[in-house]
Formats: structure tokens, sequence, C-alpha cells
């Protein structure tokens, strides 16, 4: 008697787990396949696919930068990694008092600011994320792009972002004087061409 | 095919329901704009990367001020009287009203800015 018993309860938890699991399963094909799932990006994910997909992204990177090895990083990586931030970053995530070009305001995920990036991230998982980007959220990779040395300039600067003010970030991420005229001559005859 | 079609729908309903509940859906009296396209618009200027929003989906952030129970505030910004014209101004233009603060400029239009905290003054 207690053996049918014990054979019923397994055999209905396996079918009821069976259906459940079926069910989920066709639900979820139709969702994707009807195409509900409004990929735009000015309607917002659902909170728990953002949650989901954000934590996903931070046991990735905690677990692919786990081995790489930090070189010392001083003052001279700051100062360098002003320029590459500068001229590769602030674009989309900004910098204290500066906000990023409009490309990255209406991005999603939105790129967000650095500032905190340092209570987030260890410099090993900054120096990875630069160099491999993120999947599907519009993180680039700089691997081919930039030298080994600027990106861990980059990183350096990050991790000096949270002390710094405006005026500090403005200070280090100025264009030198002579770049400054070259890069005001080019647009002057870019926008010549235009014309 | 039908029963998970019906269902999905329900679930689908049943999470917008969710979303949409989380922000207040009435501004004070006197405020002009439409609450519920500011919500819209201010996820086109990534408020919510800097700022926690009720109602609002995006990551655990401390950057700028979480702005839940904006409406109760009596100041912004630190000093400046907490009403509509205000919040439009510093949303506009913070570092106008304080050149030291970390808060861009991120180029919001007047019609958005009235719209804008025409949401964030239903946070109460």
């Amino acid at each position: 008697m207690p053996q049918a018993q014990t054979r019923l309860i397994v055999k209905t938890a396996v079918l009821t787990l069976l259906i459940a699991g079926g069910l989920s399963a066709a639900a979820g094909l139709v969702v994707w396949r009807a195409g509900w799932y409004n990929i735009g990006a000015t309607s917002p994910h659902l909170g728990i696919v953002y949650k989901g997909l954000e934590q996903a992204m931070r046991y990735s990177v905690q677990h692919q930068a786990r081995k790489v090895p930090v070189p010392a990083l001083g003052q001279a990586e700051v100062v360098r990694g002003g320029a590459v931030y500068r001229d590769n970053c602030a674009q989309c995530h900004g910098g204290p008092g500066v906000a990023p070009d409009i490309h990255g305001l209406s991005m999603q995920p939105a790129p967000g600011p650095l500032v905190d990036a340092p209570m987030r991230w260890q410099s090993r998982e900054l120096y990875w994320i630069t160099r491999h980007g993120v999947k599907m959220s519009g993180m680039p990779a700089w691997e081919f792009h930039l030298s080994d040395a600027d990106t861990w300039a980059v990183v350096a600067f990050i991790n000096r972002m949270p002390a710094m003010t405006v005026r500090d970030y403005k200070t280090l991420t100025a264009m030198p004087p002579a770049q400054d005229q070259a890069q005001a001559h080019d647009q002057a005859q870019a926008q010549g061409e235009a014309r | 095919m039908k029963a998970p079609r019906i269902l999905a729908a329900t679930m689908l309903a049943a999470s917008a329901c969710l979303l949409a509940g989380c922000g207040g859906t009435k501004p004070p009296p006197g405020v002009v704009g439409d609450p519920q396209l500011g919500k819209l618009a201010l996820t086109q200027y990534a408020c919510q990367s800097c700022h926690k929003i009720p109602g609002v989906v995006g990551s655990d952030t401390f950057v700028g001020r979480p702005l839940e129970g904006l409406a109760k505030r009596p100041f912004i910004a630190g000093n400046l009287l907490n009403n509509q014209p205000n919040l439009m101004h510093w949303i506009r233009d913070p570092q106008a009203i304080d050149p030291t603060t970390a808060m861009p400029n991120v180029g919001v239009s007047e019609k958005d800015a009235r719209n804008i905290s025409a949401y964030l003054l239903t946070l109460d």
C-alpha cells in the first residue's frame, strides 16, 4: 500500500513538472515568435529582464576577469588615461559635470556614468570590460583599437574619477592647445566642405 | 496553442500593470505637463543612469540622488525651493544654478523638462 502511494506521488509530481515546463516553454515560444517583446529602445525592459541581464553580465565579468594581472598604475597613467577617456569614452559615458553626446543618452541599456565604476568593479574587471566589450549592450571591444598601455591608463583614470571635482575632470580631459587648434581647423575645414 | 497564448497575454498584462502602478499618476495641483510622457522622456536623457527613479527600470545607482518622494521635498539642489519652474530650470541647466555640481546639462528641451518635472512631482 505505502509503495503504491509513493508511486502515485512521484508520478503526479513528475507529470505536473512536465506539464508546467511544457506550458512555460510554449508560452515563451509564443511571446518570442509573435514579436510581443518590444525591442525598441524607447520602451523599457521588464524589470526582471533588465535585472537578470545585468546580473548575468556581472557574474560573467567577475569570472572572465579573475586571472587578469594588474600592473602598477600611477599618476602618469591617470594623466594619459584622461586623454584616452576624452577621445573614446566620454562620448557615451560623460564625466563629472559633463554630459555624454546624444548617442550615449538614449541607448538601452544607458551606458551610464563611470564615476561610480570603481565602487562596482575591480581594476582587472574594468580592464577586461574595456578590452573585450559587452555583447548586446553597445559597449565595444577596444582590444584591437587601443594599446594595452592605453587600456590600463584609462582604468587608472576611471579609478581616480570618484575623487574628481568637475574642475579636476575638465583639467585632466582638456585638449592640449596645439591639438585644440588643429581640431578647430579640421572642423572649420569639414564645415567648409559640407557647404 | 490557445491556452498558452491567453496565459502569456495575462502575464504580460499583469506585469504591465505592475510597472505602470509603480509611479504615481497625478501630480499636485498647479503642475502642468504630461507625467506619462515625462516618464518616457526622462529615459531618453538617461536620467535613470544616475538617479534611482520609482517606476523606471534601471540599475541600482547612487551617482545622483534617488528621486523617490521628490514631491514631498521642500528643497531641491540643496537650497532651491521645490516647485515646477525651479525643477525645470535645474533639469535644463543645473550648472547655472550650481557651477560645481556633477550633474551635467543633457540638453533637455523646455517641453520635455515640463513633462519630466510633471512625472517627478507625482513621486510622493
